[in-house]
């Protein structure tokens, strides 16, 4: 057993360099924290990695035969992008729900209080969210081939993919500010309901926007749900992709800066 | 171990905070030398992790100053953070990391190399005797196995300052006599300790020095004989029939010194034995029921009621 030393003599101001290896290593551990604490929960990654396929069947039975009658679309084409962006979007809410515990439960005040570089606690939670949804995307996605959905290409499958767990990654950014701010398991499920329902429905993801009245269908078209939605259904009929694509980007690289700014400011402020 | 001339580990002065217009920690001062145990004991919302959150940069200060390890708490917590440990009240070990997971994350957390880490964790598993549960998830311990864990984590890098917020409230009497003796046994290899406690008999058992606070303000220190001593009268102790009677009997037992304790006791300090028999006569007199009373030697309890109006917990 050593004896504790005082440690003036050997501690430093860490530098630059020191603080982002410090933020590369630490985030590398709460992933890894994160993922061990998801894989110790079967019950829980289960339901999450097949509530996808799960959404896939039920709106391919029980809803493709009318609205694929009603708007003269290949269903499957339609559903299944829909579904991807869905299934990301879902996923992304695991992200406040953890968070929130963390922070209710004196977690994250012990964490505070280590050398550690506090912005790899949200880092380190979102990208294991983002690792495990990946696994539940590309299981709705091998299941859409089962049902007929076809990408044009396996390049396109694997942006298609891409697209959905960026938008994913994305959004639980928004997820943790949401957690960061009000802190509350139980309340952050309710504020994530209201705002993603709506945001959802005034998308393309489950139906054509051309039915939506004007005012709703400018809102719809460009809404990020509705872009990566849209620039995943050009990836599958192989028409021009290229656009939309750029759009969906945009939207990804711009919601994941702005709420992992908005979310590290408040997890900071709040803590 | 450290000799009689370091200097202190811990140094706070005239440390202030406000939540609004309360203040929840009004110029309180103290210091702790390497080796030694600090106990802050006070009722629930006394200050004291307040205190706590402070002192390991959870929560910024409004004034004075307060230093760990030669580290200034308001302009070097980067530099407190890797000289401190913290066991706060809610137990923060991860339920589904085994108690050497815990370790190991804690480790990589503080930046220990891969290989020193690995050795730290193996000793402090074997020195804190968590051998019997160090592979199984932190989920499924008791209570005090958790928090035992949840001490020894912060000790990862043997820091030289250790702050335990109410280390043992909730624990049964087996589980806080082992992180009594876990703390002992810091303290011994040169570790400056804080703790907070609403419980008398533990700042009695582990403290060297005890500050007694109540509302954030300081009501008294010093060794716990000292404070022992500082009541000078022995204690009456009476207890009433009737709950109804109570409040008759504290007029007849005279003096501006009677606490309630309870619905049907009271208790007050008397200068002679001789004293409380004339006491205890007028109430009697009175035709109030005395159920039982004794004469006793004043303890912590005693001290705490004295300074703080208020019986503990």
């Amino acid at each position: 057993m050593t004896t504790a030393t005082l440690p003036s003599a050997t501690l430093t101001e860490p530098g630059l360099d020191t603080r982002l290896r410090w933020a590369f290593d630490d985030t590398i551990t709460m992933t890894r924290r994160d993922l061990i604490r998801t894989a110790r929960q079967p019950e829980m990654w289960t339901f999450a990695v097949t509530m996808g396929a799960f959404f896939l069947l039920l709106f391919y039975y029980v809803f493709g035969g009318a609205i694929g009658a009603g708007t003269g679309v290949d269903y499957i084409q339609f559903l299944v992008p829909g579904v991807l962006v869905i299934t990301a979007l879902n996923g992304a809410q695991q992200t406040g729900n953890s968070l929130a515990v963390d922070l209710s439960e004196g977690v994250v005040d012990r964490l505070r209080s280590l050398p550690m570089n506090q912005g790899a606690v949200l880092t380190g939670r979102t990208i294991a969210d983002t690792l495990r949804n990946t696994l539940t995307l590309v299981v709705v996605a091998v299941l859409g081939y089962l049902l007929g959905f076809r990408f044009s290409g396996f390049g396109a499958a694997v942006g298609g993919v891409l697209l959905a767990v960026g938008l994913g990654f994305s959004f639980s950014w928004i997820s943790a500010a949401i957690a960061a701010k009000v802190r509350n398991v139980e309340m952050v499920g309710m504020l994530s309901m209201f705002w993603l329902f709506p945001l959802l429905f005034a998308s393309s993801a489950f139906t054509p926007t051309a039915q939506m009245p004007g005012w709703l269908q400018a809102f719809a078209d460009n809404q990020p749900i509705s872009v990566v939605a849209d620039a995943i259904r050009a990836l599958g009929d192989g028409t021009d992709a290229s656009g939309l694509v750029l759009g969906s980007i945009l939207w990804i690289v711009g919601l994941t800066a702005a709420f992992g700014w908005l979310s590290a400011r408040l997890y900071r402020k709040n803590a | 171990m450290s000799t009689n001339q370091s200097p202190p580990i811990i140094e706070v002065s005239d440390l202030r905070k406000s939540f609004g217009d309360t203040a929840a920690v009004d110029d309180l001062s103290f210091t702790v030398e390497a080796g030694s145990i600090l106990g802050l004991l006070g009722p629930n919302g006394a200050g004291k992790t307040t205190t706590i959150k402070m002192l390991t940069t959870l929560l910024s200060i409004d004034g004075g100053s307060a230093s760990v390890a030669g580290f200034d708490v308001a302009t070097q917590p980067r530099m407190i953070r890797q000289a401190i440990g913290l066991a706060g009240q809610a137990a923060a070990v991860d339920d589904k990391l085994t108690a050497r997971e815990n370790l190991d994350l804690f480790g990589r957390l503080y930046h220990i190399p891969a290989d020193q880490r690995k050795q730290r964790t193996e000793e402090l598993i074997e020195r804190f005797d968590l051998t019997e549960f160090a592979d199984r998830p932190a989920g499924t311990y008791s209570g005090g196995q958790r928090r035992r864990l949840d001490v020894v984590a912060s000790l990862i890098v043997d820091p030289p300052a250790l702050f335990l917020d109410e280390p043992t409230t909730g624990l049964d009497p087996r589980s806080r006599a082992e992180i009594w003796n876990a703390i002992r046994s810091l303290a011994s290899q040169g570790t400056a300790v804080v703790l907070t406690t609403q419980y008398l008999d533990e700042a009695d058992q582990l403290s060297d020095d005890i500050i007694v606070i109540d509302r954030g303000r300081v009501v008294g220190e010093g060794t716990a004989a000292e404070l022992k001593s500082s009541l000078e009268r022995d204690v009456l102790e009476v207890t009433v029939a009737e709950a109804g009677t109570r409040d008759r009997a504290a007029g007849l037992l005279d003096g501006s010194e009677v606490v309630a304790i309870d619905e049907t006791t009271l208790q007050l300090p008397v200068n002679r034995p001789a004293d409380s028999l004339a006491a205890l006569r007028r109430v009697q007199d009175a035709g109030i029921e005395i159920a039982d009373f004794q004469l006793r030697k004043p303890t912590l309890d005693d001290v705490f009621l004295a300074l703080t109006g208020e019986p503990t917990s």
